[in-house]
């Protein structure tokens, strides 16, 4: 009830935000009766770490509700001052993510859930402006509508259909650049053929149709194990008196085990009562 | 904000750490005491969990002692292992009545001996002169007819003995019955009392008098009449002591004539001792045929003379020999869990007993053997010995007036004679009985020599209840209709032989008639016996009809199951009449393809599931043809559950043929891609990975034939749209294939390459099977879609060392390991695992004609339950195919029914944490690697899921199992099975007809917090529910094939679509369960450990406020938003969004 009662209140009243943030509620639309709160901030790192956000001029934004995008949070925070880029990201991250265009058929963008938002302004003004935004913010109005539910999923699946020809191109390109850059790489090896480093050293690779024993882990195992047992072959079981016993005492030993086992099972079985036959 | 800590089950649960709690939690005093005991030797298991046996090298090492060798010497010998070695005296320990118990009960019975003998006695009177008896006590039996000659009086018994298992210490617990005989005095008898039941009446006269006084004892908790083995001639008295005790003991007085009273070879089999003039009340035939014998008749007198010197018998062959004794409680419990040993005709703890002594005086069994050695030897002679053609006999003095065994062969279906050569002991037990008893010897004893290591489990601690062990049941009701059956059958004799005892006499010939019916479709036919009633001695003796009904199981082979033909002699054989004499108007004349004119019976069945109901038409045309019993009366239970998998419109099939469809058209397109022209490699391996091509999908698909008016096309890419005005289109799922392509030097060797390259194959699969073949495909970078007659395939190109590349790491020198990641655990599992699984598990089907059912069902009620989500197609398939593979004690179900009801049975009872579900597909795993599994397990359980699935293919990581359920869903799931299996084995066996058997398929929807309903319109699958609508929208499918050819809308499922969405948005605030066929409400379920308000952190802001509480401001879920949220990102789809405001307080 006291939750209510808070949402009545207004935005003029105090919406509880942590220390260094500012609260501003968001809703999908006018429709809706209670709101979401993004916790906005402005970026700033501790001195040393690095950060490829530029400073003052970056609003951090926390808790951006799943139908919120790229474009409508862009759209709402116009009004504090011009936006140059935003940024969604599932966690909080120093780093911009990595700019290179991911290809949609390869890394199909994730369902999104709760997001942060990193907005970078034009001029530092923006971010003052956007702290003291009072909201609610709308991010589905008549003008800008956002799609949900049947809307967006239709769109989804029509967006879905892929487009062979554009993969293909894509594929081509791709496979292009790779293969100069294999080209390339081995160039480099032939190049460097011979060639001592700076302490003299010399590589030696051997080409050709047969390879050399490969340098994995699992090849070493192989012929760890071949050496291991052409030792056992060579030695000798229960020949000495002393191999006798001791394997005797061996196989009392696992019989010991073996019952200390039994025993605790039974223990456990009996704790549950899996004895009472009905 | 949080959730009130009621006592909800699921609610209660989440909250708990990720230890699952056993089904069958128990603090017993023993346990407790037990491991207090022995802590100083092994840990207590921690939380219920088997830990690894850590023992000091000193005490590994340590010089044995003398005793500790003979220890293991004598478990060696005389046991299969330690652990049976310790379980069996565990269950003896558990069996066994306890010194303090037993002298409570010697106490009670010198009680009752002290008030025996005191009873009054009574004027002689004539027997049909009744009024002498009080008002309040009626006699115990039907007399019928009622006039008889002779007069009784009472006098106090001469001896009262106690005879039984009680005085030779093998009866076991729970229920105690202690017998005591009381031989009345001579003058009570007269000459020729044997006959016309006259001995039966004065011993029904001398009980009612006796229970009369020892009613109005305050010594007794109850005084009620029974009967002696279910015999309605002979009715005993049974009491119990007054108090705590009362449940403790049931002592039974059976009165027996004074010894030597009747002449033994008057009570031969052959001859007759219940004259037909007297019992059909008419005068002799004219013909002077002779009377018929009464075999059973004149063994129930005989029976009241041997009581005596059958318990010397016993005590003096079982009387010291301690194994001995542990060996027929053994088989005691054995006989219990089989249901075995209750009601009349059953094979009793007594026969057990006789048989030992007979295995000891054969020397088949010697006194020093151990409980266990008496246990197998006695199955091993059960499992080969037919006593029904074999009888065998205790008897060893070979006096020429003893009858032959032959005379007994010919009265009696069983034959095992006592030691007077006269009696037979297993007069009573039907050769069904005795054939059962057989098979379940026949199925230990494989399983003793199979040296599994739960032998004991399966052996003696499994029940095997009728609806559970056999395939079909049913059950005739009522049992008055047996009366004419007997009439219809000429069963005259033997009615008079069992005084009027219809079901008794009926049951042989029935049983008879219904073999040979069933012929090669049959492996077994067991039939229940009737309950012995018990009844208050103010009340008259109930009356056959009133045991209810009597059931049948029906054990099928499944390889008889094929045929709709009943083959008949060809028609000009003197056979041919009696054909048609048996099958009645069903038989007939027809000319098969080698030209023999031969008579046979053809049954109606075209699919599957009505092919095995075929014996159902068979037992309805029998009973009726040759008995008179109507199919009213027969309630058979063989496919009520079938209904669940039928498909939507065809009602006759449960979609066995429909399947078989769907993998034709794969096998079809397999044939196409190898003979593929142009592909710069050659295809190496096509394999299907998807549960329709393993015959498990829950509704197989049907041919998909678009109605283009319903969509929006999409030309250019030849596709088809839903569109926004209609209702949401049919799902089609596509069938997931793995084309495997060949090795090569051309592949490059880095992942990103390698995934460019196998999105060119996919392109240029979908061109060449376009142009070679005309199929209509779609290609994207991971996946070619084809839509071949009507069915999706969805062609996933598979490259062998691609998940090997995933896993290289090279580490700082160079050196190249191979790690698993998440990537490459995945794509070995979709490419590698699930097709070997697929093939496997098509395999089973092949070999079980009823796999398919049975997973069908089983998944179809994880799902109906909302739990379909957290467990994989894969982990269902394969305990659907361990109750195949594994099927001790039982064998593998041939009916979909009896395999549903194991399902819920191991899931319910399995001890998934300390034990792995191993599944021997193809059966490549050997005895030691399966030991070596399970120690394995131990070591690892902590990394291990809650749930472990172990298969040939995967030994250690139990894939299937990886990603879920948690430990709190297993429990519920736990939960569900143990509330659903009493209730749906109760519903089938009423014999009155199951009722609603979809009740066990509704979930329970008060356990959630907040429920969302869905619109119909939006739910593809929305006819699939288990309690289907009866109107729902037009999907936009064409009954004929259509003009267009266009890609069908593949996978979308706006349910689906939703949910995936709200695990994303709130998955960590919340659970959300579905039904995904048909379900028309999510459940929603907060996690109580989310709603403990949480100091501010950046990076868990999700969906939570800040609040400020006691001053200071913490993070708590904002509920009301979330709740409009719900409807916000469901939009179209969802109706309402119900919270249930009294669950979580604000």
């Amino acid at each position: 009830a006291r939750r209510r009662k808070s949402a009545a209140r207004g935005p003029e009243d105090c919406i509880p935000s942590p220390p260094g943030y500012a609260a501003i509620p968001i809703k999908f639309s006018e429709k809706q009766q209670a709101s979401h709160y993004l916790y906005v901030r402005a970026h700033g790192v501790r001195q040393g770490t690095k950060s490829t956000w530029p400073q003052k001029r970056t609003l951090f934004v926390l808790n951006v509700p799943p139908y919120c995008t790229e474009e409508s949070l862009s759209r709402l925070l116009s009004s504090c001052g011009l936006v140059q880029s935003v940024e969604l990201q599932e966690k909080p991250d120093l780093a911009e993510s990595p700019k290179e265009s991911r290809s949609k058929f390869f890394h199909p963008k994730p369902v999104p859930g709760f997001q942060v938002a990193y907005v970078v302004f034009q001029k530092p003004s923006g971010v003052s402006a956007a702290l003291a935004l009072k909201g609610p913010l709308l991010v589905s109005t008549e003008s800008h509508p956002v799609k949900s539910g049947i809307h967006k999923w239709i769109s989804d699946y029509a967006d879905s259909v892929p487009d062979p020809e554009a993969l293909r191109v894509e594929v081509d390109t791709f496979m292009e650049a790779y293969d100069q850059k294999i080209a390339e790489e081995e160039a480099k090896a032939k190049e460097e053929e011979g060639v001592p480093d700076e302490e003299g050293w010399v590589k030696v690779t051997r080409r050709g149709r047969r390879p050399v024993l490969p340098r994995t882990e699992a090849a070493s195992l192989r012929v760890l194990e071949r050496e291991r047992r052409k030792r056992a072959r060579k030695e000798l079981l229960n020949f000495y008196a002393w191999q006798h016993r001791e394997s005797k005492m061996e196989h009392l030993a696992q019989l010991r085990k073996k019952f200390e086992e039994d025993k605790q099972r039974i223990e456990l079985l009996r704790a549950q009562r899996k004895f009472r036959p009905y | 904000m949080g959730p009130a800590p009621t006592g909800e089950q699921l609610c209660g649960a989440i909250g708990e750490p990720e230890v699952m709690e056993p089904a069958l939690e128990g603090t017993g005093k023993e346990g407790k005491k037990a491991s207090s005991r022995k802590r100083t030797l092994a840990e207590p298991p921690a939380k219920g969990l088997l830990q690894p046996v850590k023992l000091s090298r000193a005490e590994l090492y340590k010089e044995p002692t003398n005793e500790e060798l003979n220890h293991l010497r004598e478990t060696e010998i005389l046991f299969h292992s330690s652990l049976l070695r310790l379980q069996v005296e565990e269950l003896l320990k558990e069996v066994r009545l306890s010194e303090k118990k037993k002298d409570r009960i010697d106490a009670f019975l010198r009680e009752v001996n002290q008030r025996v003998v005191r009873v009054p006695s009574v004027p002689e009177t004539e027997l049909t002169d009744q009024a002498w008896l009080p008002a309040g006590v009626r006699v115990p039996l039907h007399q019928v007819p009622y006039a008889v000659k002779g007069c009784f009086r009472f006098l106090p018994p001469a001896q009262v003995t106690v005879v039984g298992s009680y005085l030779l210490g093998t009866c076991i617990r729970p229920d105690i019955n202690v017998d005591v005989a009381l031989t009345m005095p001579r003058e009570i008898l007269q000459d020729k009392d044997g006959l016309n039941q006259r001995y039966f009446r004065k011993r029904a006269l001398y009980l009612a008098h006796l229970a009369h006084h020892l009613a109005q004892d305050p010594l007794f908790g109850s005084v009620c009449f029974s009967y002696t083995n279910g015999c309605h001639l002979k009715p005993s008295l049974l009491l119990r002591p007054r108090g705590k005790d009362e449940r403790l003991v049931t002592v039974r007085l059976h009165p027996c004539p004074p010894p030597d009273f009747f002449r033994p070879c008057r009570l031969l089999p052959t001859k007759n001792n219940v004259r037909s003039a007297w019992y059909r009340g008419q005068s002799p035939a004219g013909d002077g045929s002779p009377e018929p014998p009464t075999p059973h008749y004149n063994t129930w007198v005989l029976q009241d003379t041997a009581l005596e010197s059958h318990l010397q018998l016993l005590s003096t062959m079982l009387g010291s020999a301690q194994g001995l004794k542990d060996g027929v409680a053994l088989l005691k419990v054995w006989l219990r869990q089989r249901e075995l040993d209750k009601g009349q005709g059953g094979f009793t703890g007594f026969l057990v007993s006789m048989l030992v002594v007979f295995l000891v005086s054969t020397h088949k069994i010697h006194t020093t053997m151990s409980g266990y050695q008496v246990l197998r030897s006695v199955l091993q002679f059960l499992a080969t010995t037919d006593l029904t053609v074999n009888g065998i006999s205790l008897c060893l003095s070979s006096d020429p007036s003893l009858p032959a065994l032959a005379d007994f062969h010919q009265a009696f279906s069983v034959v095992f004679l006592d030691s007077s050569g006269r009696l037979n002991l297993c007069a009573d037990v039907t050769a069904s009985t005795y054939h059962q008893v057989q098979y379940e010897a026949r199925l230990s004893m494989t399983l003793l020599d199979s040296r599994a290591d739960d032998g004991f489990q399966l052996l003696l601690m499994t029940p095997k209840p009728m609806i559970r062990a056999f395939d079909h049941v049913l059950h005739l009701h009522p049992l008055s209709r047996l009366q004419a059956a007997c009439h219809r059958l000429k069963l005259w004799p033997e009615l008079q032989d069992n005084g009027g005892d219809y079901v008794s006499a009926a049951l042989g010939p029935l049983t008879t008639l219904l073999e040979q019916g069933l012929g090669t479709r049959l492996k077994l036919l067991a039939h229940s016996r009737p309950p012995v009633p018990e009844w208050g001695i103010s009340q008259d003796p109930p009356k056959h009809k009133d045991s209810g009904s009597l059931t049948l199981g029906l054990l099928l082979r499944p390889e008889g199951l094929t045929s709709v033909l009943e083959l008949g002699p060809e028609a000009d054989q003197p056979e041919a009449a009696k054909f048609r004499q048996f099958w009645g108007f069903r038989s007939e004349l027809r000319r098969f393809q080698d030209g023999a004119i031969r008579e046979a019976v053809v049954w109606e069945a075209a699919s599957m599931s009505q092919k095995r109901l075929i014996p159902h038409q068979v037992v309805t045309h029998l009973l009726a043809l040759h008995t008179d019993i109507p199919e009213t009366c027969v309630h058979y239970v063989g496919g009520p559950l079938d209904a669940l998998i039928q498909g939507l419109k065809q009602t006759s099939s449960t979609g066995e043929e429909a399947l078989a469809v769907a993998v034709c058209c794969y096998d079809d397109l397999s044939r196409l891609l190898w003979g593929l022209e142009g592909l710069p490699l050659t295809v190496s391996a096509v394999q299907g990975a998807h549960p329709v091509l393993r015959y498990t999908e829950v509704f197989p698909p049907t041919p998909v034939r678009p109605a283009s008016s319903f969509y929006e096309p999409l030309q250019e890419r030849s596709s088809l749209l839903p569109r926004l005005d209609k209702p949401c289109p049919a799902y089609v799922e596509p069938m997931t294939v793995v084309c495997h392509l060949e090795g090569s030097g051309q592949w490059p060797q880095d992942a990103e390459a390698v995934q460019r390259v196998r999105a060119a194959f996919q392109l240029r699969l979908a061109e060449l099977l376009t142009q070679q073949h005309g199929l209509q495909c779609r290609a994207t970078a991971t996946h070619t879609d084809v839509l071949k007659d009507g069915f999706v395939f969805r062609i996933r190109v598979a490259y062998q060392r691609e998940p090997q590349i995933l896993k290289e790491v090279q580490s700082p020198e160079g050196m190249i390991s191979l790690r698993d990641t998440p990537a490459s655990l995945h794509l070995e599992r979709d490419t590698r695992q699930l097709p070997l699984l697929t093939s496997a598990l098509h395999g089973l089907q092949q070999q079980h004609p009823a796999f398919s059912g049975v997973a069908r069902l089983a998944k179809r009620w994880v799902r109906a339950q909302l739990l379909g989500e957290d467990f994989t197609d894969e982990s269902l398939d394969l305990v659907a195919a361990a109750l195949f593979l594994h099927p001790e004690p039982f064998t593998p179900p041939s009916s979909p029914q009896v395999g549903f009801l194991r399902f819920l049975y191991l899931v319910s009872t399995f001890d998934w944490k300390n034990n792995p579900l191993i599944v021997n597909l193809n059966n490549e795993l050997t005895v030691e690697e399966q030991v070596e599994i399970r120690s394995g397990f131990l070591a690892a359980r902590t990394q291990l899921p809650v749930m472990v699935i172990v298969t040939p293919q995967d030994r250690k990581h139990s894939v299937w199992t990886q990603d879920g359920p948690s430990a709190q869903i297993l429990q519920q799931l736990v939960v569900l099975a143990a509330e659903a299996l009493p209730m749906l084995e109760k519903q089938l066996m009423d014999p009155r007809g199951p009722g609603d058997i979809r009740t066990v398929f509704r979930p329970p929807l008060d356990i959630y917090d907040v429920l969302i309903r869905l619109s119909p319109r939006h739910i593809p699958r929305h006819r699939q529910a288990v309690d289907s609508p009866a109107a729902s929208f037009c999907r936009g499918l064409l009954s004929q094939p259509g003009p267009s050819s266009l890609m069908p809308v593949l996978g979308y499922d706006p349910p689906q679509l939703y949910l995936m969405q709200l695990r994303e948005a709130f998955g960590d605030l919340a659970l959300f369960f579905y039904d995904q066929h048909g379900g028309e409400v999510i459940g929603v379920l907060w996690k109580p450990t989310s709603f403990q308000p949480q100091p501010f952190k950046a990076s868990s802001t999700k969906g939570r406020m800040v609040m400020s509480r006691g001053g200071e401001l913490v993070m708590v879920p904002n509920v009301e938003a979330i709740l409009e949220d719900f409807a916000v990102l469901g939009e179209g789809l969802v109706q309402t969004v119900e919270a249930r405001s009294e669950r979580w307080t604000v």
